[in-house]
């Protein structure tokens, strides 16, 4: 098959040659990081509605349905639900980061709360995807190769490729290269999902003959359960426990799963790009059109054609279809789903990176970095998170599937020091630390990693994963919230920083709402709220019979719940478009503005302090290394 | 260096080739391996779209196509032309195959003129190819 390398040769010329141009521009470090804030605001429009889908829409979503049909419904809102908190947030996030000087979400965290949990929390998130969700994905893509090529090109050979082009062209062209890539590589992973529903439904004879395949599948009373939500919730103790989840196809489930995926609009990755866009014009489109109505429909449309057509014949999956359609279109539609992959682990690649180094390192460990040896302190870190990544994926893909299942949950936790940062004023620092810090143990006491910990120390929790059909991203936020709300009541003395200050009153005078858009609050709500609880909610369960004749057919010819999602989808592209324009949560604000000068700091010498803590940092380090020996001696690992 | 607006406008050539031009590519590709002239048509119809979006692009950014653009584009179209006329002449090539071939050489040779035409104007479009002494600009960047 000379196809695929043929492809993959032309792929990787054209990202090299496009990290060239991104070095030539950055001066080969001064803008490696940031791109001087100067993305086009429709590249980073259609960075992030690529990056939020990844190679998620076409291995993991249309998995999904494959598996279990459309019981987890909200994954057709999955377009809408990603579109959501870009409209809340990123247009305080860039003013907030113009006015500041930002150019992290690492950075604002610093600067609003003060505090370096939240900035090692975010780095960890950040690392998380970078090594794990995205690693992930490029596992996935590496068994496609070696079936593609026959077993001729194995796994771990693909993988140590694709993890060299990534780390070229990261290394090379930084954030301008992630930029410039991802907007090619976002609508390459988009022509690649129409392709692969389209050779779908070539293969299967037509909408027609895949909806009747589906009904033909409903009929069978076996079957039948996967065209329905399972009730709105029920309460088991979670998968993998005797009597755990009979199924996981509840409204809460799905309402619980909406919460993970707008984890993602939350993480540092997002911000990484909000934060790098040289205007704020183009937010509201970016999350109406592209994200919520393209891509959105992408999901609604050809994610569940790909899926159900694999439900109705098992032999149409990715893997399936690239070995049964003709090589030059199996070859381009691979090239397709690497790009969506590539562009979310180069994004989280170099967002880890530079945490680590940046925001973690240098202010701790190294404060003298001048800008250069941090660029290059950077893409060493960046060449070993790849290496990491791809040594886990060929020596321990399970632990990665373990690790990539937390960053969506965790990622979502960082919403409520983003909404105390943007529209929330009275929610303190000490409250967002300590919200966050039991995010994290509601996450971690229902996923796996959190119950491997614990049985590691002899600890076994009487619940599974996913308790009560509810994901762990919702448990957490629960937590995470209870926390939130009682702290802020106790700590609403408590002030902030002078550069906190500054920033809560840029936004109050600067992005003042509108008469228009207060007047327009309450309906806001309401049709929020009505959309989420039909949508994503427990509403949902009026979507098993709402397409149904009395004769039990289905009246539009499509499964009940598909078209229900559809159905729900448009109105939701309608709230996005109202929230964003209408409520003025997105639109173009014009206005000019200089950038914030801090009062003057006297800085004082940090070399004796870093060289104790690194001390201490590797000290910690042995000790921890030899418990954990010690624990795994004694408990047996 | 180049501008931002250069750079954003390669972007956009880029991806319009990336996803439109190997779609159509495959499409013609498939036409040629089933024997089907009206699949080769659909094919040369998707390259024909990327060319127009290509234009449309070089119109927003008020530019004409780079001059790497010009030879890549003429090259491709020469190279890929010799080859499929020594098929034609030496192979054992079908009749579908022969129309394809014809179709799709013959859709880009007329859409390449047709650009010549209403960018340049026909009298323009002749003085593109009569190039003398220093007017050696073919086809390089901004309109005059």
């Amino acid at each position: 098959m000379i196809w695929l390398p043929l492809y993959g040769l032309f792929y990787a010329m054209v990202t090299l040659y496009w990290a060239r141009i991104a070095a030539q521009q950055n001066g080969d470090y001064q803008t490696f990081f940031s791109t001087a804030h100067s993305l086009a605001p429709w590249v980073s429009a259609l960075v992030l509605a690529g990056a939020s889908l990844s190679g998620w829409a076409i291995f993991g979503g249309a998995d999904e349905i494959a598996q279990r049909g459309f019981g987890l419904s909200a994954m057709l809102q999955a377009g809408i639900v990603l579109a959501l908190p870009g409209v809340l947030f990123f247009k305080r996030l860039w003013f907030v980061g113009q006015r500041l000087q930002l150019s992290s979400q690492a950075e604002m965290l610093r600067m609003y709360y003060g505090s370096e949990f939240l900035v090692v929390f975010s780095t960890i998130v950040a690392v998380l995807f970078a090594v794990a969700f995205a690693g992930l994905q490029l596992h996935a893509l590496s068994g496609v190769v070696q079936a593609l090529s026959g077993g001729a090109v194995t796994a771990a050979v693909a993988g140590v490729g694709l993890g060299l082009l990534l780390f070229g062209y990261v290394v090379i062209g930084g954030m301008r290269a992630v930029g410039y890539l991802g907007a090619m590589q976002a609508v390459l992973a988009a022509a690649a999902l129409v392709g692969f529903a389209g050779f779908a439904l070539i293969d299967i004879g037509g909408f027609g003959a895949l909806n009747a395949g589906l009904a033909g599948l409903a009929s069978d009373p076996a079957q039948g359960g996967r065209f329905m939500v399972a009730g709105v919730i029920q309460f088991t103790e979670g998968l993998g426990r005797p009597t755990g989840a009979v199924s996981s196809s509840t409204a809460v489930a799905s309402l619980s799963f909406a919460f993970a995926l707008m984890g993602f609009q939350a993480s540092p990755l997002a911000a990484k790009i909000v934060l790098s866009t040289r205007s704020a014009r183009g937010f509201a489109a970016g999350q109406t059109w592209v994200m919520a109505g393209v891509f959105g429909g992408l999901v609604s449309v050809a994610m569940a054609c790909l899926g159900a057509a694999a439900l109705v014949r098992p032999g149409l999956s990715v893997g399936g279809l690239l070995a049964s359609v003709s090589p030059w279109f199996a070859a381009w539609l691979f090239i397709g789903a690497l790009a969506g992959v590539q562009l979310m682990a180069g994004l989280g690649l170099l967002t880890a990176g530079e945490a680590l180094v940046r925001h973690i390192y240098k202010p701790w460990f190294h404060s003298a970095l001048d800008r250069k040896a941090t660029v290059t302190v950077t893409r060493v870190v960046i060449g070993l998170l790849v290496l990491v990544s791809v040594g886990m994926q060929i020596l321990t893909p399970v632990t990665l599937s373990v690790l990539g299942a937390l960053a969506l949950p965790l990622t979502f936790q960082l919403w409520t020091p983003l909404l105390g940062m943007t529209w929330l004023r009275w929610i303190t620092p000490p409250a967002a630390v300590t919200g966050i810090g039991f995010g994290i143990a509601g996450v971690l006491l229902t996923e796996p990693f959190g119950f491997a910990v614990l049985s590691f120390l002899g600890l076994d929790l009487p619940w599974g994963r996913w308790p009560w059909t509810i994901h762990s991203a919702a448990w957490g936020m629960a937590a995470n919230m209870a926390a939130v709300l009682l702290i802020s009541a106790f700590t609403q003395r408590r002030g902030f920083g002078a550069d906190a200050t500054e920033a809560r009153r840029f936004l109050a005078d600067t992005l003042r709402t509108s008469p228009r858009a207060k007047a327009l609050s309450a309906t806001a709500w309401a049709v929020m709220l009505a959309w989420g609880f039909l949508a994503i909610g427990p509403g949902l369960v009026f979507g098993n019979a709402a397409f149904v004749g009395m004769d039990g057919r289905w009246l539009v010819g499509m499964p009940s719940l598909w078209a229900w999602g559809l159905l729900f989808w448009a109105l939701g592209l309608g709230l996005i478009w109202f929230l964003s324009y209408k409520m003025e949560m997105a639109s173009p604000v014009d206005t000019g503005f200089p950038a914030y000068t801090p009062p003057p700091r006297l800085r004082r010498d940090q070399r004796t302090a870093e060289a104790e803590r690194l001390r201490v940092l590797v000290l910690t380090g042995a000790v921890a290394f030899s418990l954990i020996v010690l624990t795994a001696l004694s408990f047996g690992g | 260096m180049p501008t931002s607006q250069h750079i954003e406008r390669g972007i956009l050539v880029f991806t319009i080739w990336a996803s439109l031009g190997f779609l159509g590519l495959g499409i013609v590709l498939e036409g040629f391996a089933r024997d089907s002239w009206p699949l080769s048509a659909c094919g040369v119809g998707v390259i024909v779209l990327a060319f127009v979006a290509h234009i449309i692009v070089n119109g927003v950014c008020d530019t004409g196509f780079t001059q790497g653009e010009a030879l890549l584009g003429i090259g491709t179209y020469g190279f890929l032309g010799l080859v499929f006329i020594a098929s034609a002449l030496f192979g054992d090539i079908s009749m579908p195959d022969l129309y394809s071939g014809l179709t799709l050489f013959g859709m880009l040779a007329a859409g390449f003129l047709a650009y010549l035409a209403t960018r340049h104007g026909l009298r323009g479009a002749f003085s593109r190819f009569h190039m003398k002494g220093d007017d050696m600009s073919f086809g390089a960047g901004r309109r005059p």
